[in-house]
């Protein structure tokens, strides 16, 4: 079976974080003091959280906390900074993991800004969109849908001007591309362990600038200060028992990331991508949706003359052992910007691991189905 | 003939659909997706494909496969279920 579904989850993982996970599991877990050469969790988060801090471009790596993923993030921030959703703007580009507490917020509606056919947001739409009442502007660094990256530089140069909470997604670009959240102006940034930084499932977490304090959306034992139960400031918002085995891959994951280089693995990623469009745009029937991107992630969407994208993705796995993602990506209002329609699009997405003639195999199973619908 | 079914792991959760997978006592042929006509709906077959694809779209079901796996899908509407009793019993009657 050839994977593309890798914007959904990457796979396969690196070895060494099958073994490190293992180990985690094999391993005596730590207790409450430190003892004969046990790695505490103490020492394996801060030891994570650093090589986040390298891979975001985070320098307070001690503001990254661990969640669940980018949704309980992304949750614990835009409930945790306490504005009303109608004091938020964002974009048509976002995922369901911003819409979904903006939109359910009970408290209006937030802003939101178009994007163009490629999934752009233009920065100059922002200005313009802007009035007295937005306090935060979140934003996907990535498109889940085109892969288009957003100009954070001069939307970060905007947060600043407007002062503006910059929260960032960097859900489909963490791991795979150059983010430098501290030189962006970002207050608060989310992020998920299991796309590319090639961690697992229900490992990821959020970074909030020093200086801002999240009211907490879970409260619970945390092993310190056990005599205090009620809190009226800052709290800590990491409780109950963590995820230490896929952190513990989480961070062998990083340590992949970072020797393998991120500037290698985007490299490769960005080689596939270009040959992929490149293959795909020449085939009769067959749009990309973003064909014009710039700059993208290693995300292709598409649409096939006459043929569903549900009926693509399910040829292509059925067919021709090639597993694909169809539908609307969880991404709901950016369909309307790309001309992708309710049916929503066809996307293949890559990873490091990604190889030219699984690709190769991608466009030849494209090609039958596009020839197919047109005979 | 169809002598299984099973919920599908891939389900139409986006749309709110729910689906299943038949399971089928010998590989799908030209006969098979032939009979699918008893159903209401308009059916598609690409026999160009290196396996053909059909697909049979109803407003509140679909069934789709490939000719030669062993199963296809019936995805439906949360309120269409029994209308998978009724094509199994339409597709496996004589």
């Amino acid at each position: 079976m050839i994977y593309l579904n890798n914007a959904a989850t990457s796979y396969p993982k690196p070895d060494i974080v099958i073994n490190s996970i293992n180990n985690a599991l094999n391993a005596l877990p730590s207790g409450q003091f430190r003892s004969g050469g046990i790695l505490s969790d103490d020492d394996l988060f801060s030891e994570c959280r650093k090589k986040l801090g390298l891979v975001l471009g985070i320098k307070d790596a001690d503001r990254i906390f661990f969640s669940s993923g980018s949704t309980e993030g992304l949750n614990q921030i835009l409930f945790g900074l306490g504005f009303r959703a109608d004091e938020y703007m964002t974009t048509a580009t976002e995922h369901n993991s911003v819409l979904r507490p903006l939109f359910n917020m009970g408290s209006g509606e937030p802003v939101i800004i178009s994007c163009d056919e490629n999934g752009i947001v233009s920065p100059e739409n922002i200005r313009k969109s802007l009035n007295q009442n937005i306090k935060a502007l979140v934003i996907n660094h990535c498109s889940n849908v085109t892969g288009a990256v957003q100009d954070m530089e001069e939307i970060g140069r905007i947060a600043k001007e407007y002062g503006l909470r910059l929260i960032l997604d960097c859900s489909q670009s963490a791991g795979c591309m150059e983010i430098r959240i501290d030189d962006w102006n970002v207050s608060a940034c989310a992020f998920t362990g299991h796309k590319s930084l090639m961690g697992v499932q229900g490992t990821g977490g959020f970074y909030v600038k020093k200086g801002i304090e999240l009211k907490p959306l879970t409260y619970g034992g945390t092993g310190r200060d056990s005599r205090v139960i009620k809190y009226e400031g800052a709290y800590e918002y990491e409780t109950g028992t963590r995820n230490a085995p896929g952190i513990a891959g989480l961070a062998s994951a990083l340590d992949f990331l970072l020797e393998t280089g991120i500037d290698i693995i985007e490299k490769k990623e960005r080689e596939l991508t270009e040959f992929f469009v490149s293959e795909i745009k020449s085939i009769p029937g067959v749009r990309i949706y973003g064909e014009e991107i710039e700059k993208r992630g290693p995300v292709v969407s598409v649409g096939i003359s006459g043929v569903k994208p549900s009926d693509a993705a399910y040829i292509l796995q059925n067919g021709y052992g090639i597993v694909t993602r169809a539908g609307l990506q969880c991404a709901p209002l950016i369909h309307k910007y790309i001309g992708s329609g309710e049916d929503g699009v066809l996307r293949l997405s890559f990873s490091y691991f990604t190889s030219k003639e699984e690709l190769e195999a991608a466009i030849d199973g494209i090609k039958d189905i596009a020839m197919s619908a047109e005979g | 003939m169809i002598i299984d079914r099973r919920r599908s792991l891939e389900t139409c959760t986006e749309s709110g659909w729910d689906a299943e997978d038949l399971l089928t006592d010998t590989e799908i042929d030209d006969e098979f997706v032939h009979k699918l006509k008893r159903l209401e709906g308009s059916l598609i077959y690409m026999k160009a494909l290196k396996k053909p694809f059909f697909k049979l779209e109803y407003h509140d079901y679909v069934i789709k496969g490939i000719k030669g796996d062993l199963f296809f899908r019936m995805a439906y509407h949360k309120d269409s279920k029994y209308k998978v009793d009724e094509a199994i019993e339409r597709l496996n009657g004589e």
